[in-house]
């Protein structure tokens, strides 16, 4: 699958780059408003990751020219100016989500995936993350056929890591991930604790391996 | 005490003076003259005597006439001295002032001292006018000064006050600048001309440093992002040692420490810039419970007790996106600061939302604590924003911040004001 970045901050679109060519993506960058013009018109992209600041042009423009050709890629709006009206225009011309910068590489990656799965399998999907299957729209969980009961923070935390297996997610990006911005809990990873160590035992007593690997207190590693 | 009562005073005692002083003068000199009226009087009486003694070579007889007396006294020797005296005279229990003169005059080889006096009534009465007219026109200037200022001077020092109570109106934050009503005293006009530049000035300074908060924090995200990005392929590593991860760790929290605060300070600049106006009714229990509901988890871990009490059907009319950073920021630092075991009440009544917690025995400081970046002691875990911001969405909103510290709680309140 192919993703573009549209972002003139090279060391961003690198480690973006650097982040999804891990999975089974293949990454494209456009650093300016014309190459970016130029590359949605000649190739399509599962997701696009768009900068709204561009020397040259607007992101919102590009995010025009997309939907007057026509074409279904996913876009997701990443901005600086993190301003309830760019968001809104963002969305209601046609972009599918919005992340405000400075933002963490594995929800990124959550996101794109979301966007992914909605373009793609019209939300009927089924995810397969070693040998769970993830069912999106019924938001259960099965293994082996059997089904593993979880609650709904255990089971986005399944999902976030689905999105980001074989990586390390650092421990504030899944506190934020789950408890969002507004919460000021990021200090504090008791919780999530809690959460790790209640999922991890669910899927042991299932029967499931032990795919979830604590990084020297950096965060978690959801390794298959 | 006022410029003018100040001024009014200096003046009002110098014109006692000058009309004590010109009354004082004023007597003495009427008095001189009148003296030498006497006087004259009293030498045609001289010479009247002596041309009649000139003539008939005897004293005329002594007439009584009303203020003017004679006597003669035999002496042995006189001379030809004139001698003026002033004499008391205690006449029917009146004392009376008389003015006499003494000469010498020689009838039929006999000398006599002859006495001519009379009276001094007039200056007695001249004292006692001036004196009189002194005090009434003393007493005629306090009450026209007094009319004029209450009557003149708060009209022309109204443009003053004026020019005052607008100074005092202006707020940076507001957009609005002072209007001072045109006046045709110099002082006046130099005042307000004065103070519109001052006000100008402020206000663009004022805009100047937020544009530049607000344009420094917007220029923060993208390499804020890069760092961050940065952190998260470098943590990838399967080479990473236990050292190099705590190292990002470190640098991972610091970032997020530094994003958040970066964050809040946008966050304050945009409510300034009104970006948070729209605003829809809801149902104030409404949204509360539901907020109390999403830190349900942080609340039971430190197992909190929350009392609430709602006025039925109180709503408020505010942006939702704002009632929630407020509603947040006040809860999470009821949770966060809160001791285990400990209580929360939260209170809408009659306008008022109180928030009160458990939590360190000791006051947290005065309203200095809604200010940016005021952390008491125990507020080490924040980023010393979040009150700020609580009092900044609250003063758009037509509400104002309080805390106090009571009986062992820590109470927040959000006051509507009373005008809206």
């Amino acid at each position: 699958m192919k993703i573009l970045i549209i972002e003139d901050e090279i060391a961003l679109s690198d480690s973006i780059c650097t982040y999804f060519n891990s999975e089974n993506f293949v990454c494209e960058t456009a650093s300016d408003f014309k190459s970016a013009i130029e590359k949605i018109s000649l190739y399509d992209y599962a997701c696009i990751i768009l900068d709204i600041t561009l020397p040259g042009g607007s992101g919102l423009d590009i995010l025009h020219d997309l939907r007057l050709n026509h074409k279904n890629d996913g876009v997701i709006i990443i901005s600086a100016r993190n301003a309830v009206n760019d968001k809104v225009t963002g969305l209601k011309n046609g972009a599918d989500d919005y992340l405000a910068k400075p933002f963490h590489l594995s929800e990124l990656s959550a996101r794109v995936d979301a966007i992914i799965r909605r373009k793609t399998f019209h939300g009927k999907d089924i995810i397969e993350i070693g040998d769970l299957s993830l069912s999106v729209p019924n938001k259960t969980v099965e293994f082996n056929g059997k089904s593993v009961e979880l609650t709904r923070m255990e089971y986005d935390l399944l999902l976030y890591f689905a999105s980001n297996k074989n990586r390390v997610i650092s421990k504030g990006a899944m506190a934020e991930h789950l408890w969002g911005d507004d919460m000021d809990m990021t200090a504090n990873y008791d919780f999530l604790y809690t959460h790790i160590k209640n999922l991890r035992k669910k899927l042991l007593m299932a029967g499931c391996p032990d795919y979830i690997k604590s990084v020297y207190g950096l965060g978690y590693k959801f390794a298959v | 005490m006022k410029l003018f009562t100040k001024y009014n005073r200096i003046n009002l005692l110098a014109t006692i003076i000058v009309f004590v002083l010109s009354g004082i003068a004023y007597f003495f000199l009427l008095r001189f003259i009148l003296i030498n009226q006497v006087d004259e009087d009293l030498k045609i009486e001289q010479h009247e005597i002596e041309n009649y003694v000139s003539k008939y070579r005897s004293l005329p007889e002594v007439i009584a006439v009303k203020d003017q007396q004679i006597s003669y006294v035999a002496v042995n020797n006189g001379n030809e001295r004139n001698v003026f005296t002033n004499r008391h005279a205690d006449r029917q229990r009146r004392r009376a002032f008389f003015r006499q003169l003494d000469f010498f005059i020689h009838v039929k080889k006999q000398w006599y001292q002859v006495s001519v006096s009379k009276s001094l009534e007039g200056t007695d009465n001249l004292i006692q006018s001036i004196v009189t007219i002194t005090l009434v026109t003393i007493l005629v200037v306090l009450v026209v000064s007094l009319v004029i200022n209450r009557l003149v001077l708060r009209k022309l020092w109204q443009p003053f006050y004026d020019s005052l109570a607008g100074i005092r109106r202006f707020e940076l934050e507001k957009k609005e600048m002072p209007v001072f009503a045109a006046t045709a005293i110099e002082e006046f006009k130099a005042m307000n001309e004065t103070f519109s530049d001052v006000t100008a000035k402020a206000q663009q300074d004022y805009l100047y440093l937020k544009e530049f908060t607000e344009n420094a924090s917007h220029e923060l995200q993208t390499p804020l992002a890069v760092i961050k990005s940065k952190l998260d392929v470098l943590i990838q590593d399967p080479q990473l040692t236990e050292a190099q991860s705590k190292a990002a760790f470190a640098a991972y929290e610091a970032i997020q420490r530094l994003a958040r605060l970066n964050q809040g300070l946008l966050l304050l600049a945009k409510i300034e810039n009104g970006q948070y106006n729209s605003v829809s009714d809801f149902c104030v229990a409404e949204k509360i419970t539901e907020k109390i509901h999403q830190f349900g988890e942080l609340i039971d871990a430190k197992k909190i007790h929350v009392h609430t009490s709602f006025e039925s059907g109180a709503t408020v009319s505010m942006n939702p996106a704002l009632a929630d950073i407020m509603l947040n920021n006040l809860l999470s630092n009821a949770i966060k600061y809160n001791v285990f075991d400990g209580n929360i009440n939260v209170v809408v009544q009659d306008g008022v939302l109180e928030i009160s917690n458990s939590g360190k025995k000791e006051a947290l400081g005065d309203s200095k604590l809604f200010r940016r970046f005021a952390k008491s002691g125990q507020a080490e875990e924040g980023i010393g924003l979040g009150l700020a911001i609580v009092k900044q969405a609250a003063e758009v909103s037509g509400f104002s911040a309080r805390y106090v510290y009571e009986n062992g709680l820590h109470r927040f309140f959000l006051i509507r004001n009373p005008h809206l």
